[in-house]
């Protein structure tokens, strides 16, 4: 039936389905430290109410008599900009007023909005698990014993696009350009007349969007959501930005997806129950013999 | 339609940061002196449409969660509370509930001798307690006696030395596995075990520190984050050692001279004599040598280090004694609850820990009690409404860290520090 | 202060209490059981209470954490309760029943299935569903009948429940069948994504994957399982039991899918009428209503015949004697577990859950 090839394969298919998606959230991650030096602990719950909104919007617009593809596209695009939303308030409302406080101050800070978030969502959506309301095929492209399900393959399509989408924004637009310039020095920046303050605002936005799209195909993927996986997702994509490199945009893509397959081959050859300790022993050991990651350079530490 | 305390929370929250953000973007010397009738005609120059546009957003930002009418209330009061900003007062951070605010100025006006004594006087008022008060507020003021001592260790790290520790649960597990399981396996006793767990705790933290020295702040979170997590991963899985996910039961409660501690009364003495003994420790600590170096790695890592400050083995210090605390709680915990599972020892501990010494004031020895005893009876005053606490939590970290950053009991360096040079 | 009030009150009615997890993600398995609890104690109370005292009944949440449920216990006792209903969880039950040991406080668990709670001797603690090693049991027995030739894999969620099910499952089938399983295992349950496991499973081509765990993560494991193209049957336990289970996995997923559970409610001709009072008061029966009713009734038919507000006197009294309920005359062992095994195994038929006769 299915030799030892075909079943690595396709363990390291099934990683580079959920590597995707957490390279999406690490996208989330990476800017925003790379521009403000901050680690977004709320990142990972942005993802979740990417999850949650793209669930509740599909479930308002199918209500409504909306045709599915349409309702889908929809749902996916509204979701993307309410969380983007989401992303440019907290920013606002928690992160802003303390530039130029302690350092820990902002890292509280980022904690307490993820504890708030899911609060948030526990209270009004309920503690039992958000059911995507459509039951999406579950066939796929089979050979040689190995199969890549329809949203498998579906994820790994957008997931390029919007990294590829990402890069060209990053390194050919007005806006990009100033993203560059605000993380290499945002005060150099802002002199040489950068809107630094709306650079980050936008930072936020398309961080967090990316992270609502990886929520909504995750919700697809999996059928369900609840308030708790932004927690472990987050944590996950965070050692995906920091293997790569934290601050460095294609080290996250690299990350997420490397740290994807290796959960996958670890769960799978070791044992489901020690997935998580190999996903934090990369990270400690990363941070520990190569700080700058994957695919960063070394910077000396800023006084 | 019920005004449900899920629509105030979060509405309090937004309204009082709106609105703190539009008074202090107006704090110019003219707005404080402006009348009335300018102030409503600057209003309608500058922001016709600012508050309208507010409202609308979390309006719309709550909506799918919500619901209409919830989301439409929210909206509703935000655009009141931004209206009403504009007349209101400028408040200058959060002040002191006024009565703490008095009583701490009783306390620093007293003569030395009384000053010196009335710690004391406070624990025996404190033991006292116990003969009066009935066995389930005693139960409820241990546990907080078992919070004030994690928090007091992880305020040693996170406070005094300024780094954030994320996994502290860790070490507190630790030290509960430790007896748990020399008390099952080996007939250990408590007073044997107390030390032990503390000392392999404090094993722990240098373990932790030794490699994690040289990491910045934010990343040494992280690390000692993903450090809490494998610990309590192996607690569930390594079942020969720990008994997996069933935990291990029939853990002795503490014993003297066999007289066995198995009342919620004799619980919390043997708690607050814990406490009592580790504020001391601590006080002496935070004025000593040690201390003030800690507080010069916190400020200036790198000025401290040019003035001759031995940062690395502070660091590792600091660890360790922090964890050694943890260690103690969790002894302690263990011999109380007689029993221990691995998830009493999670991320949502580490946190709740960190609550407490934020809000009591990072650095702070009484503020790290204090923060213990108020979150531990928090939910005994939030009767009915204690699903919102967690959310309260969250929101209490962010404002703290935006209005109060020191705490409610300021450590007295912060203090010195805020009256040589004023903020501005 | 709340906890102060207490002391005094004592003396007038006879406290009882239901605890189990009222907030959280059980909140609906935790409303079921007080909800049968308050059936209970609203019809002893119409009849003139027990000891000629009215019943108060309290409710406590342990939020499905060991920890709470034990500090939730010392607040019972604390208020002079000496008849506790609860808890849900297994890994709830068995720390916070060490506190009503050492109290003297009768407790029946509703729905705590795991050996462990009535195996360690003490003279107070009662079940009066099953255990999971009679389910295991059904559960083996059934594959056995069912399905002689299946290639059997295993897996669990680590948990105090679910592992203890898929071990006590394991046992029995492979010593019913005389053959191993093909594959022992464990998911986190916090994950969302097992298609690991199940690829390493997909290799050795069960034919039956008994799972010890809860329904949302045996949904996912259907799905996923599917989505592999996997065709393995899943069986699982009484913590599947819930339609939830068939929406996640997707209706057509999971058909075909086993479980054991306690027999369907519905067919129980003595339990009609106690339904429909229930129906009316608090709308739909979940699946604890009735035992958590019954676990009541007989605590507080044991405390009124012990003629005492006495833990001890109470349990002896269970111990002797038989109780008539909704689900027939019920007896208890020398461990305080009910006599007969009541597990029969269930099935998903057409998207919805349908107990199989008897073999």
């Amino acid at each position: 039936m299915t030799g030892p090839g075909a079943q690595l394969l396709q363990q390291v298919i099934n990683g580079l389905a959920v590597g995707a998606v957490y390279a999406l959230i690490a996208l989330g991650y990476t800017m925003v430290y790379g521009i403000i030096e901050l680690i977004n602990f709320a990142h990972g719950e942005i993802y979740m109410m990417g999850a949650y909104a793209g669930i509740i919007i599909l479930s308002a617009l199918l209500a409504l008599g909306a045709p599915l593809g349409w309702a889908l596209i929809m749902a996916f695009l509204a979701s993307m900009l309410l969380t983007g939303l989401y992303g440019v308030a907290t920013e606002r409302l928690a992160y802003r007023p303390l530039r130029g406080a302690s350092r820990l101050a902002p890292l509280i800070s980022a904690l307490g909005m993820s504890i708030f978030f899911q609060q948030y969502v526990l209270l009004s959506q309920g503690a039992r698990d958000k059911i995507f309301p459509v039951e999406l095929s579950s066939g796929g492209f089979a050979a040689a014993g190995v199969k890549v399900s329809y949203i498998q393959a579906a994820i790994l399509l957008v997931a390029t696009i919007l990294m590829a989408g990402l890069t060209a924004f990053v390194q050919r637009t007005r806006m990009g350009r100033a993203m560059r310039a605000s993380a290499q020095d945002p005060c150099m920046a802002s002199l040489s007349g950068v809107p630094v303050n709306s650079v980050i605002a936008m930072t936020f936005f398309i961080g967090s969007a990316l992270a609502a799209v990886a929520g909504f195909m995750i919700a697809m993927y999996y059928g369900k959501v609840n308030y708790l996986v932004g927690y472990i997702a987050g944590l996950k994509a965070f050692v995906a930005a920091v293997l790569g490199g934290i601050g460095n945009i294609p080290g996250a893509m690299v990350g997420g997806l490397v740290l994807g397959v290796v959960e996958s081959l670890a769960a799978g050859y070791i044992g489901g129950e020690y997935k998580d300790v190999v996903a934090f022993g990369i990270l400690i050991a990363v941070l520990i013999a190569r700080p700058e990651g994957l695919m960063g350079t070394r910077l000396p530490e800023k006084v | 339609m019920q005004v449900h305390p899920f629509i105030l929370l979060p509405s309090y929250f937004i309204l009082g940061l709106l609105k703190a953000h539009s008074l202090l973007s107006n704090r110019s010397e003219g707005t404080k002196t402006m009348s009335m009738m300018g102030r409503l005609a600057a209003f309608a120059k500058d922001n016709r449409f600012a508050a309208p546009a507010s409202a609308l957003f979390f309006g719309l930002l709550a909506l799918p969660f919500m619901g209409l009418a919830r989301a439409s209330i929210l909206a509703l009061a935000v655009l009141i509370f931004r209206l009403a900003a504009i007349f209101g007062r400028v408040p200058q951070g959060l002040r002191l509930p006024h009565g703490l605010g008095r009583a701490k100025t009783f306390f620093a006006n007293l003569p030395p001798a009384a000053t010196s004594s009335a710690p004391l006087l406070l624990v025996a008022l404190l033991a006292g307690m116990a003969f009066i008060l009935d066995p389930y507020t005693l139960d409820v003021a241990t546990t907080a006696c078992i919070y004030a001592l994690l928090a007091l260790g992880l305020n040693i790290v996170v406070g005094m030395a300024g780094l954030l520790v994320l996994g502290f649960a860790a070490f507190y597990g630790v030290g509960a596995y430790a007896y748990a399981i020399l008390n099952t396996h080996y007939g250990l006793g408590f007073w044997t075990c107390l030390p032990i767990g503390g000392g392999l705790a404090a094993l722990f933290g240098l373990l932790l520190g030794l490699p994690t020295l040289r990491l910045r702040g934010d990343y040494l979170a992280i690390v000692t984050l993903g450090f809490g997590e494998i610990t309590r991963i192996t607690l569930n899985n390594w079942d020969s050692l720990t008994n997996g996910p069933n935990g291990i039961l029939g853990v002795a409660p503490p014993s003297l001279f066999g007289f066995s501690f198995d009342h919620p009364r004799h619980y919390f003495l043997l708690a607050l004599a814990l406490v009592s003994i580790s504020v001391f420790v601590l006080n002496r600590l935070d004025k000593s040598r040690i201390g003030r170096a800690w507080v010069a790695m916190r400020e200036d890592e790198t000025a401290a280090e040019a003035m001759g400050v031995p940062t690395l083995r502070l660091k590792l210090l600091a660890f360790s004694l922090a964890a050694f605390w943890g260690g103690v709680a969790g002894v302690f915990f263990a011999g109380k609850q007689l029993f221990v599972s691995p998830e009493s020892f999670n991320f949502l501990e580490s946190v709740m820990v960190l609550c407490m010494v934020v809000l009591g004031g990072m650095g702070s020895v009484p503020g790290a009690v204090l923060g213990a005893v108020l979150l531990s009876f928090l939910p005994e005053v939030l009767r009915g409404v204690e699903e919102y606490r967690l959310l309260a939590f969250g929101l209490a970290m962010v404002l703290m860290m935006r209005y109060r950053p020191s705490g409610i009991w300021p450590e007295a360096h912060r203090v010195l520090e805020s009256r040589e040079a004023p903020r501005g | 202060m709340a906890g102060m009030s207490a002391c005094g009150a004592a003396g007038r009615s006879v406290r009882v209490a239901v605890v189990g997890p009222m907030t959280g993600e059980q909140a609906k398995q935790g409303k079921d059981m007080a909800d049968g609890a308050r059936l209970a104690v609203a019809e002893w109370n119409a009849k003139g209470g027990v000891l000629g005292r009215p019943v108060e009944l309290l409710m406590g949440d342990d939020a499905q954490d060991p920890k709470q449920a034990n500090s939730l216990a010392n607040k019972m006792w604390t208020r002079g309760v000496v008849l506790v209903v609860g808890h849900y969880n297994s890994s709830c039950t068995i720390p916070a029943s060490e506190i009503y040991n050492l109290r003297h406080m009768v407790m029946i668990t509703p729905a705590s299935t795991n050996p462990k709670v009535t195996d360690r001797g003490y003279k107070t603690l009662f079940r009066i569903c099953g255990r999971d090693d009679q389910q295991g049991m059904v559960g083996a027995r059934y594959v056995v009948r069912a399905m002689p030739n299946a290639k059997v894999a295993v897996l669990h969620d680590k948990t105090t429940y679910g592992q203890g099910l898929a071990d006590e499952f394991l046992k029995n089938y492979e010593q019913m069948s005389s053959r191993k399983v093909v594959y022992y295992g464990a998911i986190v349950k916090e994950d969302q994504d097992y298609s690991a496991v199940l690829t390493s499973l997909k290799a050795l081509d069960p034919d039956l994957l008994y799972f010890g765990g809860l329904y949302p993560q045996a949904g996912l494991l259907v799905r996923q399982m599917r989505q592999l193209g996997l065709k393995a049957t899943l069986m699982a336990g009484d913590g599947t039991y819930d339609p939830e289970f068939i929406r996640i996995a997707g209706a057509n997923n999971a058909e075909g899918s086993l479980l054991t559970f306690m027999p369907d409610q519905e067919k129980i001709p003595g339990a009609q009428a106690v339904i429909s009072n229930y129906r009316k008061r608090f709308g739909e029966v979940g699946p604890y209503s009735l035992y958590s009713y019954e676990a009541m009734n007989i605590g507080l038919a044991a405390l009124s015949k012990a003629g005492a507000l006495d833990g001890l006197k109470a349990a002896a009294v269970i111990h002797a004697s038989s109780f008539d309920t909704v689900f027939g005359p019920i007896r208890f062992d020398a461990k305080g577990d009910v006599l007969e095994s009541p597990y029969v195994v269930w099935r998903v038929e057409s998207g919805r859950l349908v107990q199989i006769p008897r073999q």
